[in-house]
């Protein structure tokens, strides 16, 4: 069952352009939604007992491993729910709308990947089919995108090999690919300067789609070109399933301080950076997107808090960006221009106005949206580490709230305004923003009742020994198998180095 | 295979990906950067395929009679080949992508191609840049207020 998550849209996305008619433009929300069901059977499965698949029969340490903890299976959901709120129901040329469709579905199934994968190369693998996707929604159709999305392959190119190397020296140390064997062998193994020098590759490497700080370049460039509906996938979507991986390799194999530090500095840094950035920018899109690297940088500072605390408070701060930042690309998709074309623009579409002022509140954490709650959360797990540099990241948390409030009360002022003369503003499209707003603001009131699950899935992220023990030693034997359990070569001994280090000329 | 090629062919694979990165930052032709990334990832494969590496290792095929002892490691070689693949079809993108820029701004120079598209994107929004090359900060009037002035309302 978990493998038809990715396997439904990826073949959704090679059928499409082979269907007739009608056929064509349904068979991809039909896969969406055939996701979304499974996804949420998933949750109810997994919130009781995390599920493993070994694909083929072949058994964790050398066989592919497909995992879903609670983690997962809520990002799946999300993966299909949000991919069906941006799909691209139409488009000016029936071929492009076709080729639209089908990388929004390999969009969508890769990032199911990302959320189920157990295996660090398969990440890769699916990291790589994101980025892809990713590039070609990206290079839209005016000539300024085309030149984003080029150097945002470039940038990503620059991603994919860093991360490339820092999997060669994991393997090179240990020897396996999966991720609980990793875990399990990093003790002895990877708690050395060439192992965190591994985890800085990998972290900077897939940084480039979470928008980490140094590697997040591209995010202005490409949200200002792309269409919105593409910009709030990748800023919404992708980025968290990125991360997700990132904290994954962080608690199950680095759980050294060092690692947690690389991830608070680095997410105090992105912070600043983009609150900064953002008050600068001079139109609602870029500045957006510079407030999406500022809160993704809030996010990787939940995360360094060690324990479920900060795994909690992180998943709040991302899950709760992932349904803001969407729907605040939506409403800025007619408002694209200067601050100053948007006066008096709450008059000609108040709903939309509405809305926008909804998520900025609630982006700000005013306190009955879950805003609010995500940043109690992260403040008070900041809180409770010894003092130092966990104290200044609440700071930076503090101040850089007060920065984006300044700068997006400047675009709510100029909504309001009143304006007699100027021409007509479009209408703005508000209806998969408007199921958003019912999301949040649904969240924020049932916050006591999502307190429990939200606890649920921080343990089970924090957990390295469950996750562990459920993956590698007693998984029960696929009963229709026949196949010995080792892959037709056994491997060389996982302690060993394999790698030239052993020196034996025959 | 004696310990001075092996290092020699580390070597290698660090110089390759230490070029690409060099070309890479430096480079200001866009085909010239995408080769820098390419070289770069010839090197990281090189890496890859000489962790797998063994001291008279045979190619890893299990036939009736053949110890697996003395085989080289069979995954990074499989990684690699993932990786070549990846590495083609961005490759392959990114050309693409490179002569639509031409097409559209009729240059391949990296840095004008980005003035452009910062001017264009500028333009499509309806702001000033509020940087400039051609007049350092200080000699340059005052960018324009960001919300526009009205008249008061009467």
């Amino acid at each position: 069952m978990i493998v038809l998550v990715l396997v439904l849209p990826l073949l959704a996305a090679f059928l499409l352009p082979l269907m007739p008619g009608m056929l064509r433009r349904l068979i991809g929300p039909a896969a969406l939604l055939a996701v979304a069901g499974i996804g949420i059977d998933l949750a109810t499965i997994t919130f009781q007992q995390p599920v493993v698949l070994a694909v083929g029969g072949f058994l964790p340490p050398l066989g592919i491993v497909f995992q879903a903890d609670a983690v997962s299976a809520v990002m799946v959901v999300a993966v299909a729910l949000l991919t069906l709120l941006l799909w691209p129901w139409q488009g000016d040329d029936a071929s492009v709308l076709d080729r639209k469709q089908a990388l929004t579905l390999i969009l969508a199934a890769a990032c199911s990947g990302l959320a189920v994968s157990g295996d660090i190369f398969n990440v890769y693998v699916f990291y790589e089919l994101a980025a892809v996707a990713s590039y070609g929604l990206a290079s839209g159709n005016n000539a300024a995108a085309k030149v984003a999305a080029f150097r945002y392959v470039i940038l990503g190119g620059i991603g994919s090999l860093l991360a490339q190397v820092g999997i060669t020296l994991l393997y090179f140390r240990t020897g396996t690919l999966n991720l609980a064997h990793l875990a399990e062998l990093a003790p002895h193994t990877l708690y050395d300067p060439l192992g965190m020098s591994a985890f800085l590759l990998i972290l900077l490497g897939f940084g480039v789609k979470a928008e980490l700080f140094l590697v997040n370049t591209w995010a202005p460039e490409v949200y200002a070109t792309a269409e919105t509906r593409v910009s709030g996938l990748l800023a919404g979507l992708v980025s968290k399933l990125v991360l997700i991986i990132l904290v994954r390799v962080l608690t199950l194999i680095f759980a050294m301080t060092e690692a947690h530090l690389a991830f608070l500095v680095l997410g105090m840094l992105g912070t600043l950076t983009g609150e900064l950035a953002a008050y600068r920018a001079r139109d609602v899109r870029r500045m957006l997107a510079w407030s999406s690297i500022g809160q993704l940088g809030m996010a990787f500072v939940a995360f360094s808090i060690p324990g479920p605390a900060g795994m909690a408070a992180g998943l709040a701060v991302a899950l709760h960006h992932l349904i803001a930042k969407p729907a605040l690309f939506l409403l800025a998709e007619r408002w694209g221009g200067s601050l100053a074309s948007l006066t008096g623009a709450a008059r000609k579409s108040p709903i939309a106005a509405g809305l926008f002022v909804l998520f900025v509140l609630s982006l700000l954490g005013v306190p009955p949206l879950p805003g609010f709650w995500a940043k109690y959360l992260l403040l008070t797990g900041l809180a409770a580490q010894p003092a130092g540099l966990w104290w200044l990241a609440g700071a930076v948390v503090l101040l850089t709230t007060a920065i984006e409030a300044v700068y997006l009360f400047r675009v709510i002022g100029a909504l309001y305004t009143r304006d007699d003369s100027q021409e007509s503003q479009p209408a703005v499209n508000v209806a998969s923003s408007g199921i958003l707003a019912v999301v949040l603001v649904g969240a924020g009131l049932a916050s006591p009742i999502l307190a429990a699950p939200l606890d649920r899935m921080a343990a089970q992220l924090a957990d390295a020994p469950s996750y562990v023990a459920r993956i590698l030693p007693a998984l029960p034997m696929p009963p229709d198998s026949t196949m010995p359990p080792p892959g037709p070569v056994p491997s060389p001994d996982p302690m060993q180095p394999p790698g030239p280090t052993q020196g034996v000329t025959p | 295979m004696s310990d001075f090629s092996l290092i020699a062919l580390l070597g290698c694979a660090i110089g390759l990906i230490g070029i690409g990165f060099a070309g890479l930052v430096l480079g200001r032709n866009l085909f010239r950067i995408v080769l820098a990334l390419s070289i770069a990832e010839a090197g990281a494969n090189l890496l890859l395929i000489l962790v797998g590496f063994r001291y008279g290792g045979i190619a890893p095929i299990l036939e009736p009679g053949r110890t697996v002892a003395n085989m080289v490691d069979p995954v990074p070689q499989a990684m690699v080949l993932t990786a070549i693949v990846i590495g083609v079809g961005v490759q392959a993108l990114a050309l693409a992508l490179a002569i639509r820029a031409r097409n559209a701004y009729g240059t391949l120079d990296m840095r004008l191609l980005r003035e452009r598209m910062e001017s264009d994107i500028d333009r499509a929004a309806g702001t000033t840049p509020d940087t400039s090359r051609q007049a350092p900060a200080g000699t340059r009037p005052l960018p324009p207020p960001l919300l526009a002035k009205r008249e008061p309302l009467s």
